[in-house]
């Protein structure tokens, strides 16, 4: 909000053009990466929102994005729904679901907000697995497409613009509220909920209410990945990945819009240049780089940064 | 002068048991529009856990709190905060990772009336609404002279600067009834000073306030009326003078010798000024 609202709307216009005009530029193994990179960082923008602003530990964001992907496809391929009714279906699925998790979690804080959050991702593992032709089992559901929209095909760079559409709704959308009255609530939440319900702060609701959101969001991220490739399988929704996004939000700064973006892109970068190297040990770096800025920056590179510019203000 | 006021709140046969412990026992007390009603005892007199009942923080065991008739035992926290009864805490309780401004714009959480449709959206309304919340906190920042931090964050604020926060933040809410946990303690005399002013000038907008505080020289002067508890039980309750008068209570609290200065000095533990 800050500065003039021209400078602020020409920013806006800047990264949305910059975004908008890279997957025709890009190579296409490049674009493949470049859109998974787009959806992690959306990933990361809404569950930044729910660790990092409302203080819920949750490890089922990427369970939410699971339930999206597949649903979408399950109603689109198997159920014979058009692709408006699917998409509309399956956010109110996610929304349904994430409402009672979140409704059953607001009693839990912390450790057992986790350990509930991660029993629920760990229950739609197994769905996943054992649902036979309904999910395709262990080896996911494939050979499916996006079908026309209004006679037109979208695919190829003009469908990574569906992702950039989906990611800067979702950062549109949580920074308008976060800077509000829902916003300041979230974070009374997360800092002293028993001062937060004294100035008359719903804390239940707010947690149930910034869950379902950031978890709707996540279901959307994950119905525009499940066309990236035309494949869904359950390991992608698993915890490894709940974890890695954790890490990403950690690193970045948690309660920062930027830092989640930062943290995103440069740990998803950094996986999908040392993968190849290193192969699976890359892990093993991303922990130690985690404990690291749990103990020495525990507000993450953004933090970080912004020590550096207020020690360069100071020192002018 | 106090009797004719018309009565806010009125509490009657307010208890609180911990197991077989009588924490407040059969308390009854009425507060007046813009009435500075002080709660002094001892130690373990069962002040705070009053306090706590009144916000909804611990279930009554009986009693009742009626405020303008209407019953405020059994509603949660959030519900007796939004009807007009608010706090500040004995230890600060900042929000710690928002600035002041967004501090004290979190004590307005109940007065907001858009709903999150609209501010999505960018309504007129709720932008408005955004905008006269933001103006309010910036008069109160200021009212509590805290000006120069508005932008600051929290954590930069000394304690007897995070008190003056805890009163904005909660005069935010548009209280009918402010209630202050033993604001003067830890702090400066200067700075018990200005707070005296701000309790002050809070009555004189017609809020209610109860306050619990052990320094005498901070209360007599402020309060209208005192009332004494001891071991959970109402012992006394009049104007300062009478309280000051008062065997029972001078037996039981105030101490003997010294009367009410020596009480003051020994239990705020701050230097005669």
């Amino acid at each position: 909000m800050g500065g003039a609202p021209a400078q602020w709307w020409l920013r806006w216009v800047a990264a949305t053009a910059a975004l908008c005009v890279l997957p025709f530029v890009l190579q296409p193994y490049e674009l493949d990466l470049y859109r998974k990179l787009l959806f992690w960082v959306a990933l990361a923008v809404s569950y930044n929102f729910l660790f990092g602003i409302t203080g819920q530990m949750a490890l089922s964001h990427f369970a939410f994005a699971g339930i999206g992907g597949y649903t979408v496809v399950i109603l689109l391929t198997q159920a014979d729904l058009g692709l408006g009714p699917a998409i509309v279906a399956a956010l109110l699925l996610a929304a349904v679901l994430a409402f009672i998790v979140s409704f059953a979690a607001t009693r839990l804080e912390g450790f057992y907000l986790a350990l509930a959050t991660l029993a629920f991702a760990q229950l739609l593992i197994i769905v996943l697995d054992e649902g036979g032709t309904l999910t395709g089992g262990t080896g996911g559901l494939t050979n499916y497409a996006l079908p026309t929209v209004l006679g037109l095909r979208i695919d190829g760079p003009w469908y990574a613009l569906v992702m950039v559409g989906v990611l800067l709704g979702t950062l549109a959308i949580l920074l308008r509220i976060d800077r509000s009255w829902f916003g300041r609530a979230c974070r009374a939440v997360r800092d002293n909920s028993e001062a937060a319900a004294a100035m008359g702060v719903d804390v239940a609701r707010t947690k149930i209410v910034a869950f379902t959101l950031t978890s709707v969001m996540a279901a959307a991220a994950g119905m525009v990945y499940a066309f990236f490739d035309n494949t869904v399988n359950p390991p992608v929704f698993g915890i490894e990945n709940a974890f890695l996004l954790l890490f990403m939000v950690i690193v970045g700064g948690s309660g920062s819009h930027a830092g989640a973006i930062v943290g995103a892109v440069l740990l998803k970068m950094s996986q999908d240049i040392l993968e190849p190297v290193v192969g699976h040990y890359h892990a093993l770096g991303f922990g130690i780089v985690v404990v690291a800025a749990i103990l020495f920056q525990p507000k993450g590179l953004i933090g970080a940064w912004d020590n550096f510019r207020r020690r360069m203000k100071a020192r002018r | 002068m106090t009797a004719a006021r018309k009565s806010l709140i009125e509490v009657r046969g307010l208890t609180k048991r911990f197991g077989g412990l009588i924490a407040v026992d059969g308390l009854d007390f009425a507060l007046g529009e813009g009435e500075v009603l002080g709660l002094i005892g001892p130690n373990g007199a069962g002040k705070s856990t009053t306090f706590n009942v009144l916000t909804g923080g611990y279930p009554a065991s009986a009693g009742s709190v009626r405020l303008d008739g209407e019953e405020m035992l059994g509603l949660p926290p959030h519900r007796i905060a939004a009807r007009g009864i608010m706090r500040t805490f004995q230890h600060n309780m900042p929000f710690e990772g928002m600035s002041v401004a967004d501090n004290v714009l979190v004590g307005a959480h109940a007065t907001m009336r858009s709903g999150l449709i609209p501010v999505l959206l960018g309504a007129g309304a709720a932008r408005m609404e955004e905008r006269a919340a933001r103006k309010r906190a910036d008069e109160l920042i200021d009212f509590v002279g805290l000006g120069e931090f508005r932008d600051a964050a929290v954590t930069t604020l000394s304690f007897g600067q995070g008190r003056l926060l805890e009163t904005a933040r909660a005069l935010a809410g548009e209280p009918r009834i402010m209630l202050f946990d033993e604001p003067a303690a830890g702090l400066t005399p200067s700075e018990c000073d200005r707070l005296a002013e701000i309790v002050r000038g809070i009555a004189a907008r017609g809020i209610s306030i109860l306050l619990i505080e052990h320094d005498m020289r901070f209360l007599l002067p402020l309060a209208d009326r005192v009332v004494v508890l001891n071991f959970g039980r109402k012992i006394a309750d009049g104007a300062p003078d009478e309280i000051r008068a008062d065997p029972a209570v001078v037996d039981a609290y105030l101490g003997e010798a010294g009367g009410v200065g020596a009480a003051a000095g020994s239990r705020a533990g701050r230097p005669d000024a």
